[in-house]
């Protein structure tokens, strides 16, 4: 894609949305492309993406195992570069840039020989930024969170979903304003898991950030999201965008909802659709 | 308490038995006591020189204690850096290895030459044979950082020295003390060997003095009291990664 109509789109979109004049979005990914070489052959992963988070957005991706959705956050981290696009923070042109963002893994990841409190700490230690307020606050963090007591545990001594909770502190904690989120439940049981999302959606609710979340869960990304893209199998690509409609704050009981199952049933059967597609 | 017993009793009983099955077989077969002593003469002989086998033990253990540290430390560096510069790794690993493929003993007469009969060739023998275990384990261990992990960091902006300080270096912890018990005892081993080569004391000096007599006995002694050295040794170092890799989910819980 040109420069030219990167620049037209940008004012169209001025014009359309008073709000970006005054705030540009914390993420806007435009026409991103990348393939990988390997053993001489060429696989497309990502095909032409263009998404983005205002913000204090909650926005979520789903899409078919192998769509790339891990790609685009390693290229939204800067660990990898695209092949074409770019990416923007803020309206400044981060491509390829590191430390932008504050980021969640499938799994925990915490350090193993930090205790919670320190790897709770961690990226604001990276940034240089540790204020004289931080341990304190990160106390009070842990225990918002059910984990007081543990702040001077190993990460070992917790369960899969404390640890989860300690990750997602970490995250919350980072100095960077847009938190990815890499499927951040999909290690944990079902039980686990619905009582994370509630755990998520009320803690995003008091305490907004820009979010861009990944998930394979459709209902998961219904109860959170403001806006969910659905990805393609690979290479993957935008198919659809849905907005939410549903007002904030948001309860569980939404999930019973006529408009809320019509939704689900519609974005899994463009999965299932894919799914299929992918494993042909 | 009652886990420990559990844990100590299989060696404990092996030992015995191997020593019984010894004293008897040399009792039922005759075997004279300058070929193979028994276990009880042994340990007769033992407290009957005890003061001079003192002395020699001192001076080996001084040897040992002033080596394995420099060994160690050398050991420690050269991983250091050849991980923090990888041309540097292309260009010597190879090396290193080489180096351990020849026998330190070989080496000994060499030093002695260039060094003189002093302490000298004996700490440049015993850092030659530890530092290698230590350095190839810190490598590996270096290396072996867990990839989620790794790009965490990266993602969350680290720079290369807070990667080494945060990330590598802690998680190559228990990697780097499994090669520092393993040159724990190749000190031992290393002090032992620069002493046949040339010195006035010590249990490697006392070993030579007894195999020009004949005193198999007196070499056992010598045997038993090498082996206490590096079990000691190693239960210290046992001891210091506990300590420091508490953090680490114990295997059996």
């Amino acid at each position: 894609m040109s420069q030219a109509t990167q620049i037209e789109q940008r004012t169209t979109e001025n014009i359309s949305s008073p709000e970006a004049h005054t705030a540009p979005p914390a993420l806007e990914v435009s026409g991103i492309s990348k393939s990988f070489t390997h053993r001489r052959r060429e696989t497309n992963v990502l095909n032409n993406v263009s998404l983005k988070v205002e913000q204090q957005e909650f926005v979520s991706i789903v899409g078919p195992s192998g769509c790339g959705k891990s790609t685009l956050f390693h290229m939204i981290g800067g660990l990898v570069k695209p092949d074409a696009g770019t990416i923007r923070m803020n309206g400044k042109v981060v491509t390829g840039q590191r430390g932008e963002i504050s980021y969640m893994p499938q799994q925990p990841a915490l350090f193993p020989w930090r205790t919670i409190e320190d790897n709770v700490l961690l990226a604001g230690e990276i940034k240089g930024a540790l204020q004289d307020g931080a341990r304190e606050e990160a106390r009070q963090w842990l225990a918002k969170v059910g984990l007081n007591g543990f702040e001077q545990a190993y990460p070992h001594m917790l369960s899969g979903g404390m640890q989860q909770r300690a990750a997602f502190l970490r995250a919350l904690l980072a100095p960077q304003e847009l938190m990815l989120l890499d499927e951040p439940f999909s290690a944990l049981d079902a039980l686990t898991r619905s009582e994370m999302q509630r755990w998520l959606l009320e803690l995003w609710e008091e305490n907004r950030r820009s979010v861009l979340f990944i998930t394979h869960n459709i209902e998961e990304a219904l109860l959170l999201s403001n806006r969910i893209y659905v990805f393609s199998g690979r290479p993957g690509s935008i198919l659809h965008t849905v907005d939410v409609p549903f007002p904030r704050p948001r309860r569980d009981e939404i999930t019973d909802s006529p408009e809320f199952l019509k939704l689900k049933r519609q974005l899994s059967q463009w999965m299932r659709e894919e799914q299929a597609k992918s494993e042909k | 308490m009652r886990s420990t017993w559990k844990l100590i009793w299989p060696p404990l009983v092996a030992v015995v038995f191997f020593l019984t099955v010894w004293q008897l077989s040399i009792s039922l077969f005759h075997i004279e006591s300058w070929i193979l002593p028994s276990p009880a003469d042994i340990a007769r002989e033992s407290t009957s020189n005890a003061s001079g086998l003192w002395a020699h033990t001192m001076a080996t253990l001084r040897l040992t204690l002033i080596g394995f540290p420099i060994g160690t430390g050398v050991g420690l560096i050269v991983a250091l850096l050849l991980h923090l510069l990888p041309w540097a790794r292309r260009a010597f690993y190879p090396l290193i290895i080489l180096s351990q493929n020849v026998p330190s003993i070989a080496l000994g007469p060499l030093l002695i030459i260039w060094f003189g009969f002093g302490l000298l060739p004996k700490i440049v023998l015993i850092t030659l044979v530890c530092f290698f275990p230590v350095a190839v384990a810190a490598m590996g261990g270096l290396s072996q950082s867990d990839q989620v992990m790794m790009n965490y960091m990266k993602m969350a902006g680290a720079s290369k020295w807070q990667i080494f300080t945060k990330l590598e270096l802690p998680s190559s912890i228990p990697a780097l003390f499994s090669g520092v018990k393993i040159s724990a005892t190749y000190a031992v081993m290393g002090a032992v060997v620069a002493e046949w080569i040339g010195a006035d004391k010590g249990i490697g000096y006392y070993m030579l003095l007894q195999k020009s007599a004949y005193r198999t006995d007196r070499m056992f002694v010598a045997i038993v009291i090498i082996v206490l050295l590096s079990l000691v040794l190693f239960a210290i170092i046992a001891l210091l990664e506990k300590w420091l890799v508490r953090w680490k989910p114990r295997r059996n819980s």
